[in-house]
């Protein structure tokens, strides 16, 4: 129900101080959640270990005694805690080398990664989704349908590995030293762009699509206001809100994409770093990784919340 | 149009089913041992070449009509019951309890969810078992709170007041009238995360992570075949093309499940 009791505005710095501090719980929430999914999955994180014949019981004993793997899982939990406030995450089982060093070497890459995938997303989020509601009796309203359908379908294993064939095979006409570059960053990230694509743009169409139904669409007509003037501004402000939520939410999709494309392009990054943690048993690296990257997906719900409030003032008195 | 694509959908889907159940008849090879040279194409020999082992490729996509559906159906089942039972209980036991599980859910999906699998993984060790439990448990926090959602918005209903007012106990509601008139929108639900589960799943195989690189799953042939990407390109076609018709024939089936409900002016 839509009430008409007068609220005052709160102000803008309020609002924002307030959606920063709900972001810092659930960032807190996040790395908690990172530290007991592991602890409650492995029971004694280092037997791993001793089962991949890595290491020898003496010697994992005197690993848990000198990391201070033996304290009760609470205390544990705390001491990691405060560590992460630090920036300290722990070291690797085997290099002994620092968490937050090894992750510090590998996210420049990844970001970069995820931004370009996330500005092509956004890109061509936008571009399907008001082409297909827009143009929907039309060839390209209906080719934009057909490829948001097949954006939400291919999985990103499959599509990743035909870029990577169409480029290998089309070597001979690429011009000389363009080859690294795209299937350095170009290609992986169009891939991952092209994935997260599909849920945006599904969002601004549904958007779109919601506003032209409403009466005051039929008044910005009978003002005589062009129909691409109508669709771009008219009917595009109301639905941005939703649509700039949905492309927080799809960073979940992109930044656990980063370690598929990292994977298929030869990439070093992130992912990399992630697979191989795991499948060594290097459990603080990957419970150091997932931890930091969740708190760039929190970081990017906040982005999204604090944009939709610049967007539209209802929302800031409802937050 | 819509008819044709359902259909299409549900053939490919009892096709796989079938192939799956009756695969060691039709498999010309064992799928876990070399049976030929390396990378024979398909003309020269068997339905699909062999692949960089000299494995029958069609004999592994075959006994893989077993794992990957197969393991993320046990996945989603997973998701299916644990999401369920979060959810309805937070809903309708309201109060303390609500808050508590409410909380949970939101802490784990502040995880992006294929990346708390991956951790899931990391703890448990790899494996199948491990994949398939670290994907179904990766799922659950966002199921959970969906089935909160919408048990709490049949709570509203004029159904359920009466039999409060008839003195029902909350337990009673939840069983005789919430889980019935539930039970439609989890089944719809429930479909499109084996879409999810099954795109999880074959990333986590792909990734290497259920250890065992000879283990015939559609995400393992695929990152298999991706050494010999120019060589021989339908080793990495033919894995590609079985996880995509099936991710799309989920997701057709899913959505036939939901839209001749919805009144024509949403859709």
């Amino acid at each position: 129900m839509v009430s008409f009791t007068h609220r005052p505005e709160t102000s803008a710095l309020r609002t924002v101080v307030r959606r920063l501090l709900e972001g810092l719980i659930t960032a807190w929430a996040a790395v908690s959640v990172t530290f007991f999914a592991l602890r409650l999955a492995a029971g004694d994180p280092l037997s791993g270990l001793l089962s991949r014949g890595l290491a020898t019981r003496a010697q994992i004993e005197a690993l848990r005694l000198s990391l201070g793997y033996d304290a009760p899982l609470h205390l544990q939990y705390l001491r990691y805690l405060a560590g992460f406030i630090r920036g300290d995450l722990g070291v690797s089982l085997y290099t002994r080398r620092s968490v937050s060093q090894e992750i510090l070497s590998q996210l420049p890459a990844t970001l970069e990664l995820a931004l370009a995938g996330l500005l092509i997303a956004v890109v061509l989020g936008f571009v399907l989704g008001i082409l297909s509601a827009w143009k929907e009796h039309h060839c390209a309203g209906k080719l934009s349908i057909l490829l948001t359908g097949l954006a939400t379908a291919l999985p990103v294993t499959f599509t990743g590995i035909l870029a990577l064939y169409v480029l290998r095979s089309g070597y001979s006409y690429l011009p000389e030293g363009s080859v690294r570059p795209i299937q350095h960053l170009v290609l992986p990230a169009l891939v991952l762009g092209f994935a997260t694509a599909g849920g945006i743009a599904r969002v601004v169409q549904a958007g779109l699509r919601d506003s032209m139904r409403k009466p005051y669409m039929l008044a910005v007509q009978a003002r005589g206001i062009q129909s691409g003037l109508r669709y771009l501004w008219h009917a595009l402000k109301p639905s941005l809100p939703p649509a700039i939520s949905m492309c927080a939410l799809q960073a979940a999709f992109l930044l656990s994409g980063t370690v598929i494309t990292e994977t298929i392009f030869a990439r070093p990054g992130l992912g990399r770093l992630l697979i191989d943690s795991i499948l060594d048993g290097d459990f603080p690296i990957a419970q150091g990784i997932v931890a930091v990257v969740a708190i760039f997906y929190t970081l990017s719900h906040i982005i999204a919340d604090l944009l939709s409030f610049a967007i539209d003032p209802r929302l800031r008195r409802r937050a | 149009m819509k008819r044709a694509a359902d259909l299409l959908a549900l053939s490919w889907l009892v096709i796989i089913v079938g192939l799956a159940v009756f695969a060691p008849l039709i498999a010309p090879a064992n799928p876990y041992h070399p049976i030929a040279e390396p990378l024979l194409s398909p003309r020269e020999h068997f339905p699909l070449g062999t692949d960089g082992l000299g494995f029958d490729l069609w004999s592994r996509l075959l006994y893989g009509c077993r794992i990957s559906p197969g393991a993320s159906m046990l996945a989603a089942l997973l998701t299916l019951s644990l999401g369920s039972l979060l959810g309805f209980a937070a809903a309708v036991s309201g109060g303390l309890i609500d808050r508590l599980i409410s909380a949970v859910i939101n802490a784990a999906l502040s995880v992006p969810a294929l990346l708390l699998a991956m951790l899931l993984v990391a703890g448990f060790g790899p494996g199948l078992t491990t994949v398939i439990l670290a994907i179904g448990l990766g799922g659950a926090p966002a199921f959970a709170r969906v089935v909160r959602t919408l048990s709490l918005q049949l709570m509203e209903k004029e159904y359920v007041y009466a039999a409060e007012a008839l003195g029902g106990s909350r337990l009673h509601i939840a069983i005789r009238h919430l889980l019935p008139n539930a039970a439609g929108h989890i089944v719809s639900l429930a479909t499109t995360h084996y879409a999810w589960a099954f795109m999880g799943v074959t990333t986590l195989t792909f990734l290497g992570l259920a250890g065992d690189p000879s283990l015939p799953d559609w995400g393992a042939i695929l990152n298999n075949g991706r050494a010999f990407l120019i060589e021989a390109p339908w080793l990495v076609l033919a894995p590609g093309l079985a996880i995509t018709l099936t991710i799309l024939a989920i997701h057709r089936i899913g959505a036939s499940f939901t839209e001749p409900k919805l009144p024509a002016r949403i859709r």
